[in-house]
């Protein structure tokens, strides 16, 4: 009954969903399924789909592009799988299957993948931002925080890229000294969206070192997440090489962190690009995880009551737990929030995407952060501070939200 | 075929977005969590997401109307194809259906809708130190009406029994539609058939339980975890025997066979000196420490009479959480071991289980598979799991053959098919073997007096 011809993509599907034993566990924690309560929500449900175009019962059509379109990529079912089935590497060579089979993985996120692809295109578009944010919405909106005018039009369908994971990776092991080349690795997210954030994570790190300003490109995520895997690969080959002379490459975002330490998998069959891309990805780190290697203390102590909302990409993704909260415990009193590890909803462009889905898992994240009675929930992750600050907005200012650079 | 008409006729009564009709949607409801192979033919025509027992009867009522097969489903946790609905139709996911009714203390006794989650029925109790002990390793996720329509068993069995030893009354919706209450609260009741039980364990045939009264018992204030190890399989097995005719009733009995220990030994980078047969995790629970310690005491001494090589008695929490590691870890370190496996469910007297641990291991060596087993040795019910790569030619014909040899030797003993799972559709081409036809018979007319038609979850059971 098995197709005979499975493509590539698929055979490594095969493998990870049919350790799939159909038990259910994922549908008690998949935000998605929280929310809309069918089966092809869930892990299950996406698993078995796959195994279905893998044994031709079901057919491959938009439909069922749909439904592996239709997930957050936030690995919570992984984690409480008793399998460890890794349905987000699943989803994503689905993706990349069907984006194959069309000879596209469609208009929308090819031309975001164009965009991002460009390094004066995405300068351009931050470019137009800064004016926009100049239009008086910095009076409204300090700290670096999202216009909500941009999402509402939303901006961001352009411009923050899809999430993308992969398999968790671990923390970076290079060890720090005082003679450590360090890079700034500035995600486009980031950069478009929370210059100010940005500034903020350059101050700190003049604080330890003289940081390279590098003209990186995308880290190539939303292109991974959409089918667009020989941009990923083109794109990661140039940052590989841009950053050959450095010993340490900081992102502080979590998705570019989690993508950049990825990279070396990606060329682990490359007899040419396998030694640099796993050099390259062991020396990534992120903000949080550098800092507190690098026995960083927050340049003040504040009395404000700061809670952490934990990227998807940050916590599963990388194992970066601990830091961030050890940091902000020195910065001021920390309350850590009912499901602090639950995604935010927004998941590179799912917001964009599926509005009200994400929305809806958004209004629980908000009533954990009000419960907590933080004044400021601090992320580090800008397609999270986009979210949070929607959350801010709806509980009516009740409390804010910061990168983490700009509050230690 | 369902006509557009009587969709409609179904959209009208839950509501058109409690109703899937797209064939990929309508495909996440073709499986559960049994081994039964993908097929187009399993996928419902129209899936039907309900609320109230209202809109279950008035949907039941158009299926009787017009011959449409209905498969009731919970959360598809079931294993052996229970819920799948393998004659088309509508498949009807009772999960939204989660309101507690009540908890009525002084009775002690908790009123549910079938899609309540087990673990959230245990959690609502125990906040009152109520107790509902019914434990299937999926009730964290499996639904009450799934654990009554299979009559669900669990670890805690060999003390506090399994679902229908809890099950006082059910609201059940017939098959033309009718709703009907059985039993109730009062505890001595013989109005009438009891058809509280007929309904339980009725995988879905006879009716579609909507509601359920069930009994429940003080908490237990204290627990401890032992573990002991055996260098004989039988003398493991003594140990359980003696501890429970002496009166040392443990609250679970978990056995694991020499395939099983190394399994997760390997899997979890555990150190298990191969020369240990089997390994009893022992939960015992009561009233006071002191209690606790009279028990475990008891236990070891018994066990040492049994010439066990080691008992560990869990001195703090963490000690328990790894020594049930190694249970719970089980299932998936044994997975690991093999594309594929093949889980049974068979249940046998008690005093059979090292005989048919032996008649199991026969089998394995006959047909050159690895067959690992564990199970409730305090109540008989064994899993073995056959671990196997179906890809291989022949493989498949070649676990089907041991499967077929294993039931017999659950037979041969005064054993049967199922424990736990229920018949579904994996165990349906044994159960002649095991009830003969006249009980084949009896079972038919008793579904032909409740579902004439034969609507509900057709190509089940016989």
């Amino acid at each position: 009954m098995k197709n005979t011809d499975i493509p590539p993509f698929l055979k490594n599907v095969d493998e990870i969903v049919s350790q799939c034993d159909r038990c259910g566990t994922c549908l008690t924690v998949c935000p998605l399924y929280g929310v809309k309560d069918i089966e092809s929500s869930s892990a299950r449900g996406k698993n078995n789909i796959a195994r279905g175009l893998i044994n031709g019962v079901v057919k491959p059509s938009p439909d069922v592009l749909e439904v592996v379109n239709f997930c957050l990529l936030c690995r919570t079912c992984v984690d409480n799988c008793p399998s460890k089935v890794k349905t987000d590497d699943a989803m994503i060579s689905v993706r990349q299957y069907f984006a194959d089979k069309n000879g596209s993985p469609g208009v929308k996120y090819k031309a975001l993948g164009s965009l991002m692809k460009n390094r004066t295109l995405v300068k351009f578009s931050a470019g137009a931002l800064k004016v926009l944010r100049k239009i008086g919405m910095n009076t409204i909106v300090p700290h670096g925080m999202a216009p909500e005018e941009f999402t509402r039009k939303q901006y961001l369908a352009a411009f923050a890229g899809p999430a993308i994971l992969g398999s968790s990776v671990k923390t970076s092991p290079i060890a720090l000294s005082n003679k450590s080349k360090v890079a700034y690795f500035k995600g486009c997210g980031m950069g478009m969206m929370f210059p100010d954030a940005v500034e903020g994570t350059l101050a700190i790190l003049r604080t330890l070192t003289d940081p390279q300003i590098v003209d990186n490109l995308c880290c190539g995520l939303p292109h991974l997440a959409h089918g667009l895997c020989s941009d990923f690969l083109a794109m990661a080959k140039e940052n590989i090489s841009l950053f050959e002379k450095s010993d340490v490459i900081v992102s502080d975002c979590a998705s570019c962190s989690g993508s950049l330490k990825h990279i070396a998998a990606y060329f682990a069959d490359d007899p040419v690009w396998k030694d640099r891309a796993a050099a390259f990805s062991r020396k990534v780190m992120g903000i949080s995880e550098y800092l507190f290697q690098a026995g960083y203390t927050p340049q003040w102590r504040g009395d404000a009551k700061l809670t952490f909302h934990e990227p998807c990409h940050l916590g599963r993704g990388q194992g970066i737990k601990n830091q961030p909260r050890q940091l902000l415990k020195a910065a001021g009193n920390f309350i850590e929030m009912k499901g602090a590890n639950v995604c935010c909803g927004g998941a590179g462009s799912f917001h964009v995407d599926y509005p009200d889905i994400a929305q809806s898992i958004l209004d629980k994240k908000r009533i954990n952060i009000e419960s907590s009675g933080a004044d400021i929930v601090v992320t580090e992750c800008p397609t999270c501070l986009v979210q949070l600050n929607k959350a801010a907005a709806r509980s009516g200012g009740k409390f804010k939200v910061m990168h983490i650079s700009q509050v230690i | 075929m369902i006509t557009e008409e009587i969709k409609l006729k179904v959209r009208d009564i839950v509501g058109s977005e409690n109703v899937l009709e797209s064939s990929v949607d309508c495909f996440g409801y073709s499986y559960d969590s049994s081994f039964v192979p993908m097929s187009a033919d399993n996928v419902p025509d129209l899936v039907v997401i309900p609320s109230t027992t209202e809109e279950i009867a008035a949907v039941m009522a158009i299926a009787h109307e017009h011959s449409i097969p209905v498969t009731p489903r919970g959360t598809a946790s079931g294993r052996t194809g229970g819920c799948i609905p393998v004659q088309g139709g509508i498949s009807l996911a009772l999960h939204r259906m989660t309101k507690i009714i009540e908890l009525d203390e002084r009775n002690m006794m908790i009123t549910v809708e079938a899609g309540v989650r087990t673990v959230d029925v245990y959690n609502f109790c125990a906040e009152k130190d109520l107790f509902f002990p019914p434990d299937p390793a999926s009730w964290k996720y499996s639904t009450i009406g799934g654990n009554v329509g299979e009559n669900a068993g669990g670890m805690r069995a060999v003390k506090y029994g399994v679902t229908s030893n809890y099950v006082m009354g059910l609201e059940v919706v017939l098959a033309d539609g009718s709703i009907i209450n059985t039993g109730g609260k009062a505890i001595k009741n013989v109005t009438g058939y009891n058809l509280t039980q007929l309904f339980t364990g009725s995988e879905g045939t006879l009716g579609v339980i909507t509601k359920a009264i069930l009994r429940l018992i003080p908490m237990p204030k204290v627990r401890n975890t032992m573990q002991l190890m055996f260098p004989s399989l039988d003398n493991a097995c003594n140990t359980i025997h003696k501890m429970l005719m002496s009166g040392a009733v443990p609250a679970a009995a978990e056995l694991m066979d020499r395939i099983s220990l190394q399994a997760v030994a390997r899997h979890r980078k555990l150190d298990i000196n191969p020369s240990i047969e089997a390994c009893v995790v022992v939960e015992i629970d009561g009233e006071s420490n002191e209690d606790l310690q009279k028990q475990a005491a008891k236990i070891d001494m018994i066990a040492n009479e049994f010439e066990v090589a080691e008992v560990r008695i869990a001195a703090s929490q963490q000690e328990v959480d790894e020594i049930w590691a190694i249970r719970r870890g089980l299932s998936s370190a044994i997975g690991a071991m093999a594309p594929n496996r093949l889980g049974e469910d068979i249940s046998v007297p008690r005093d059979a289980f090292p005989k048919t641990v032996r008649l199991i291991r026969k089998i394995a060596e006959k047909y050159n598979l690895t067959i690992a087993v564990y199970g409730h040795a305090g109540d008989g019910n064994i899993h073995p799991s056959v671990l196997c790569d179906l890809s291989k030619p022949g493989e498949e014909h070649k676990v089907h053959a041991a499967v077929d040899e294993i039931f017999d030797a659950a037979l041969s003993v005064g054993g049967t098919l199922s424990g736990e799972h229920g018949i579904g559709i994996t165990k349906r081409p044994h159960i002649a073997k095991a009830l003969g036809e006249s009980g084949i018979n009896a079972l038919k007319m008793v579904k032909q007096a409740f579902d004439p038609k034969g609507i509900l979850n057709p190509g089940k059971v016989w």
